[in-house]
C-alpha cells in the first residue's frame, strides 16, 4: 500500500526519500492511456479541477519541506517554480528529462562537476509583482540548513554544498534564522546579478536534477519559519496560480486561483489551463472511489489523490493495463515510486547462503496475491526499478543468479539445499512488519513458505507509526522485515547509496562493507553517465546476489479521475498526475 | 463446581429430609429452564460450539481443510478476490476462502472459536473466583477492610481500561515472556485473560458483597457463629452456597461480554499473532471488502453474534429460573 508507506517513510527523521521516478519501462505496468484520447480533445482554458484526498491537510506546503512525489508534482505545477523541472510527458524518457524553469538553461558546470551555475530568467515575478531574484533562490536554499525549523524535507543542499561539518556531523551553517556560519554559506552559494553558483563538496554530475528538490526560491520577507505555507501564513506564489484560502481537517479545502502577475512568456513549461484548483480534504477512501466511479456533479471534474481501493480494481480494470469500457480514459495504472523488498540484517544473518535460502523459499506469488495480485506490482529482480531509465538492467536474479531458476512461489527443496551448503542449521528468525490486517496475512505466508524449507519464523507486528524507528534500532530490529524505497530522481545515486551504505540513511540491512562502500563512492563521482549507469547496474546485481535485501515487487498503483478531466496518464517524473498540464474537457 | 446445595440447606439443614415434596434448587431451576424453549435452544447451540471448538482440528480433518493452507490458485491475480460467487464458497470450502490468501474461512472459524472460548472462559473463571472471594471478604468483614476494598474497587472501575489494555499490551506481554511464559501467542493469550479478569472482577465483587451484607445477619449464620464455627467455615460453607445463583447468572452474562471484548481487542490489533486468527482478526481482515465479498464479513460476524446472543439469552433464562419473581 503506497500511501501508508509514504507516510511511514516521511515519519522517520532520516532523509526520507519518497519522491520520484521516472521512466516507465517498455515491459511492465505502464500508463493505460486510452488510445482514443487526444483525438477529440484539444485543451481548453477555464473551469475548476477538484482534487479529492483522504488526508486532512497537506503534510507540507513549504518548498523546502515538501518531499513526496505527488505533492512535488502538484505544487510544482501550480505555485512553486524551481531552477529546473521535469517535462510534462507520458513518455518514459521525455517525462523524466529536466528542462529549464526559473533558469534559462539546465545548468552549466566546471570540468569535474563541483561547481554548478544557473542563470535566472527575466520577467519571473512573485504574486505581488516583485521580481524573483537570485537572492530569493539563495535564501530558499539556506532554509534547508535550519534543520531545527525546516525539518522532514530533502537535505541535498546540506549533503552537497561545500560547507564544513561540525564534530557531531551536522553542518557548520545553522540556517538563516540563527545565522551561525553565514559566511560559509555565502561562499558556497554566490549571486552574480542573475546568475547563481553552487560550490559543491564533491563531483555531482546530476546536480541539475538535485535542484528540483528543495532548491526553490523563498523571499526572506515572506518567510514565517516553520509556519510558512500553513493556514494563516499561506505560501507566496511565483507560479501560474496562487493560494486563495487553506483550511485543514475533515471538510477542509485549499483553493487556488490564477496569479494575475504570472507572466506566461516567462514560463515555457506550464500551460495553466483551469481557472481554479480546489483540494477537498478528509474524503473517506471508499466514498472517494464511489464518487469518482459515479462521476456526477463536480466530481466530473475531480481527480483522485491516492489510490483506488483494492476491492474496486477488478471493476475498473480488465488487467493491469486496460480499463473496462465504462472507465475508459479516466483510470490509470502505472509504476508508483517504490521498490519493495524484505531487508535482511546482515549482522544477524551473516551467512549469505542462509540469506539466499530465505529468498528462495519465499512464496512471492502468494504475497503478491495478498496485496492485490498483478495490480500490486511486478516481481522485482533488484532494488533499482525499471522506470529509473538507463540505470536499470535486468539482474537475472530469479533466473540464474542463484544457480537455479527460482519460481515465483518459492522452491523449498532448493532452499534446503542452500541451507545444507551453508554449513549451518536451519535458522530461527523473527519477521518485523507494520501491524495491519494485510501485513498480518503476509506474515502468515512468510511463516508458512519459509517453514517448508525448515526455517522457523516468529512474527513481530510493530505499531505502524513506529515501524521504521523500531527496525532501525539495532537492539529492537530483528533478522528481517518489510521495507520500501523510491528514487529521488532518475539516477541510482538516490537508490544504491541510501540503501546499502551506513551514510546513506536507509540502510535497513545494517550493511557496512568496505569494498562495497568503495565501489559506491566510485560510481557516485563518475562523470561519464554511461559508465556510471553500468556501475549502478553491477552494484544492483551484486546486492541482489548477496541478498542484502530480498527484492519483492516493483510497485504499481492505480488511480481514477472524473469524466471531464484530461490528460489521464502517470507522469513518470513523480509517478503522479501531470498537474501542470491538466485541463477541464469542454 | 455445580455442587449447589439444597435450598433447605440454607436454613433447615439436618432438620427436614422432606423427601416427598422437597426438590433441590438445582432440580427446580433445571425444571424451569427445560420448559423455556429459547433457553434450551441456546443451551444446545452453546454445547455444540464448545464441542466443535474442543474437537476443532478433528472437524477440520474430516472436512480436509486447514486454516493455514494457502490456496493461491483460487484467488484472482487481479486484486486478490476469491474466484467464484459468495467469496469462493464451494464443496471444498463450505464457507468460502479468505481474500488475498485463499485460506479456508470455515477452518479459520473453527480455530478462532477455540482461542476465543479459551480466553473468554478462562477470564470468566478467574473473574468469578476473584470477585467472589474478595466480595465475601469485604461484605463479611466490614469496617476498614470493607472500606479499603471498596475504594480499591472504585479505583479499578474508574480506570479507562480499554485504553490501558491497548497501551500496555506491548510492555506487559514482554514482561510475561520475561517471567517464563513462552514468547508469542501463549503470552499474548495469557495477557488478554489477565487484563480481562483484573478489570472485570469488581462488578461481581460488588454484587457478592451486597448479598453477603444481608446474608451475614441471617439466623443460620448467627447460629453458626453461636456454635463457635470458624470464620472460614462461616464464609465458605454457610454463606458461599447461597451466592451461587447470582454468581452463575453473572458468569453467563460475563462470558459473552468477554467474547465480544476479545473480538474488539483483536480487531484493534491486541490479539493473537498470525497465522493464528480469531473472530476479531477475521472481522478486521474483512471490513475492507464488505461491499464486494459480504460473506467474508457476515460469516464470522454471524457466528459471533449467535454465540454472544446464546449466552445472553441463556443467562437471562437462568436468572428467571433462579428468581421467578423478578420482573423485567
Amino acid at each position: 500500500m503506497v500511501r501508508p508507506e509514504a507516510r511511514l517513510l516521511r515519519g522517520f527523521a532520516v532523509g526520507a526519500a519518497v519522491a520520484l521516478t521516472l521512466a516507465a519501462c517498455g515491459g511492465g505496468g505502464t500508463s493505460s492511456n486510452s488510445p482514443g484520447a487526444g483525438t477529440s480533445n484539444t485543451p481548453t482554458a477555464g473551469g475548476t479541477i477538484y482534487i479529492l484526498t483522504q488526508a486532512e491537510q497537506w503534510d507540507q506546503v513549504d518548498p523546502q519541506r515538501i518531499y513526496t512525489g505527488e505533492d512535488l508534482a502538484f505544487f510544482g505545477g501550480t505555485v512553486q517554480r524551481s531552477l529546473t523541472a521535469y517535462k510534462f510527458s507520458a513518455d518514459a524518457k521525455e517525462g523524466t528529462s529536466v528542462v529549464p524553469d526559473l533558469a534559462t538553461d539546465t545548468g552549466t558546470h566546471n570540468d569535474n562537476a563541483t561547481q554548478w551555475s544557473f542563470t535566472l530568467r527575466d520577467g519571473v515575478t512573485w504574486q505581488d509583482g516583485a521580481p524573483v531574484t537570485c537572492e530569493d533562490v539563495k535564501y530558499g536554499v539556506s532554509r534547508t540548513f535550519a534543520t531545527d525549523v525546516i525539518n522532514q524535507g530533502p537535505t541535498y543542499a546540506i549533503a552537497y554544498l561545500n560547507i564544513p561539518s561540525d564534530k557531531d556531523g551536522s553542518s557548520s551553517y545553522k540556517g538563516p534564522y540563527k545565522k551561525t556560519g553565514q559566511d560559509l554559506f555565502d561562499k558556497a552559494v554566490t549571486c552574480d546579478g542573475n546568475k547563481i553558483t553552487f560550490n559543491l563538496n564533491k563531483p555531482v554530475p546530476d546536480f541539475n536534477y538535485t535542484v528540483t528538490l528543495g532548491f526553490s526560491p523563498v523571499r526572506q520577507a515572506d518567510d514565517k519559519g516553520e509556519k510558512y505555507g500553513q493556514p494563516g501564513s499561506l505560501v507566496v506564489s511565483d507560479g501560474p496560480y496562487m493560494v486563495e484560502s487553506y483550511s485543514t481537517g475533515n471538510g477542509g479545502k485549499m483553493v487556488m486561483v490564477r496569479n494575475p502577475k504570472w507572466n506566461k512568456a516567462s514560463d515555457p513549461i506550464r500551460p495553466a489551463y483551469p481557472d481554479k484548483w480546489e483540494v477537498d480534504f478528509g474524503v473517506d477512501p471508499k466514498v472517494m472511489d464511489q464518487r469518482l466511479m459515479a462521476s456526477a456533479g463536480n466530481d466530473q471534474f475531480a481527480i483522485q489523490y491516492g489510490n483506488i481501493q483494492p476491492e474496486n480494481l477488478a471493476t475498473i480494470f480488465t488487467d493491469t493495463e486496460h480499463t473496462t469500457a465504462k472507465f475508459n480514459g479516466r483510470a490509470v495504472s502505472g509504476f508508483d515510486p517504490y521498490s519493495r523488498y524484505y531487508w535482511i540484517n546482515v549482522n544477524k544473518v551473516k551467512n549469505v547462503k542462509i540469506r539466499q535460502a530465505m529468498a528462495v523459499a519465499l512464496d512471492r506469488q502468494a504475497i503478491r496475491l495478498n496485496i492485490g495480485g498483478a495490480f500490486a506490482g511486478d516481481f522485482a529482480d533488484g532494488v533499482i526499478k525499471p522506470n529509473i531509465g538507463q540505470d536499470y538492467a535486468a539482474t537475472g536474479l530469479w533466473d540464474s543468479l542463484l544457480g537455479e531458476k527460482v519460481p515465483d512461489n518459492g522452491d523449498p527443496d532448493f532452499a534446503k539445499k542452500l541451507i545444507q551448503d551453508s554449513g549451518e542449521a536451519a535458522p530461527k528468525l523473527t519477521f518485523d512488519f507494520p501491524d495491519t490486517p494485510t501485513n498480518g496475512k503476509t506474515a502468515a505466508i512468510v511463516i508458512s513458505s519459509l517453514g517448508k524449507a525448515g526455517i522457523t519464523v516468529t512474527p513481530n507486528p510493530i505499531e505502524p507509526g513506529q515501524y521504521y524507528s523500531v527496525v532501525f534500532d539495532p537492539q529492537k530490529g530483528h533478522e528481517f522485515g518489510t521495507g520500501g524505497w523510491g528514487a529521488d530522481w532518475p539516477n541510482a545515486s538516490t537508490v544504491i547509496p541510501p540503501l546499502f551504505t551506513q551514510k546513506g540513511g536507509w540502510d535497513l540491512s545494517q550493511l557496512d562493507d568496505a569494498a562495497f562502500n568503495q565501489k559506491v563512492e566510485a560510481a557516485q563521482t563518475e562523470l561519464d553517465r554511461a559508465k556510471q549507469a553500468t556501475a549502478w547496474q553491477d552494484l544492483n546485481k551484486e546486492a541482489a546476489q548477496n541478498m542484502y535485501v530480498i527484492p519483492t515487487f516493483f510497485g504499481l498503483s492505480q488511480t481514477l479521475a472524473g469524466t471531464k478531466v484530461a490528460p489521464i496518464y502517470r507522469w513518470p517524473a513523480y509517478g503522479s498526475w501531470p498537474y501542470g498540464e491538466m485541463y477541464v474537457k469542454s | 463446581m455445580v455442587a449447589v446445595p439444597s435450598a433447605e440447606a440454607a436454613g433447615f439443614q439436618g432438620e427436614a429430609q422432606a423427601q416427598t415434596s422437597g426438590r433441590s434448587l438445582r432440580q427446580i431451576v433445571w425444571a424451569r429452564l427445560s420448559r423455556d424453549r429459547v433457553a434450551m435452544v441456546c443451551f444446545v447451540i452453546l454445547v455444540f460450539m464448545y464441542l466443535t471448538a474442543v474437537f476443532g482440528p478433528i472437524v477440520a480433518g474430516i472436512f480436509d481443510i486447514s486454516p493455514y493452507t494457502l490456496h493461491s490458485a483460487l484467488i484472482s491475480d487481479l486484486g486478490g478476490k476469491p474466484i467464484g460467487a459468495w467469496g469462493g464458497i464451494s464443496w471444498a470450502h463450505p464457507l468460502g476462502i479468505e481474500w488475498g490468501t485463499g485460506r479456508d474461512i470455515f477452518a479459520q472459524l473453527l480455530f478462532g472459536l477455540r482461542i476465543s472460548l479459551v480466553i473468554a472462559t478462562s477470564a470468566t473463571l478467574i473473574t468469578v473466583a476473584l470477585g467472589t472471594v474478595i466480595g465475601i471478604i469485604a461484605g463479611y468483614t466490614g469496617g476498614w477492610t470493607d472500606n479499603i476494598i471498596g475504594r480499591f474497587m472504585d479505583l479499578v472501575l474508574a480506570f479507562p481500561f480499554l485504553l490501558i489494555i491497548l497501551a500496555l499490551s506491548g510492555p506487559l506481554t514482554q514482561r510475561l515472556t520475561q517471567i517464563g511464559v513462552p514468547d508469542g501467542n501463549p503470552s499474548r493469550i495469557l495477557y488478554l485473560i489477565l487484563v480481562l479478569s483484573v478489570f472485570g472482577w469488581p462488578y461481581l465483587a460488588r454484587i457478592v458483597r451486597g448479598q453477603v451484607l444481608s446474608l451475614r445477619e441471617r439466623e443460620f449464620v448467627e447460629a453458626a457463629v453461636a456454635m463457635g464455627a470458624g470464620k472460614r467455615r462461616i464464609l465458605f460453607t454457610e454463606i458461599l452456597p447461597n451466592l451461587w445463583a447470582p454468581i452463575l447468572v453473572y458468569a453467563t452474562l460475563t462470558l459473552p461480554a468477554y467474547i465480544g471484548l476479545e473480538a474488539a481487542l483483536s480487531f484493534l490489533g491486541v490479539g493473537v499473532l498470525p497465522p493464528e486468527t480469531t473472530f476479531g482478526a477475521m472481522l478486521a481482515n474483512s471490513v475492507a471488502y464488505f461491499d464486494v465479498v459480504p460473506t467474508y464479513l457476515f460469516i464470522p460476524g454471524t457466528v459471533l453474534v449467535v454465540l454472544v446472543v446464546s449466552f445472553n439469552l441463556l443467562g437471562d433464562a437462568l436468572r428467571d429460573a433462579l428468581d421467578p419473581k423478578a420482573i423485567h
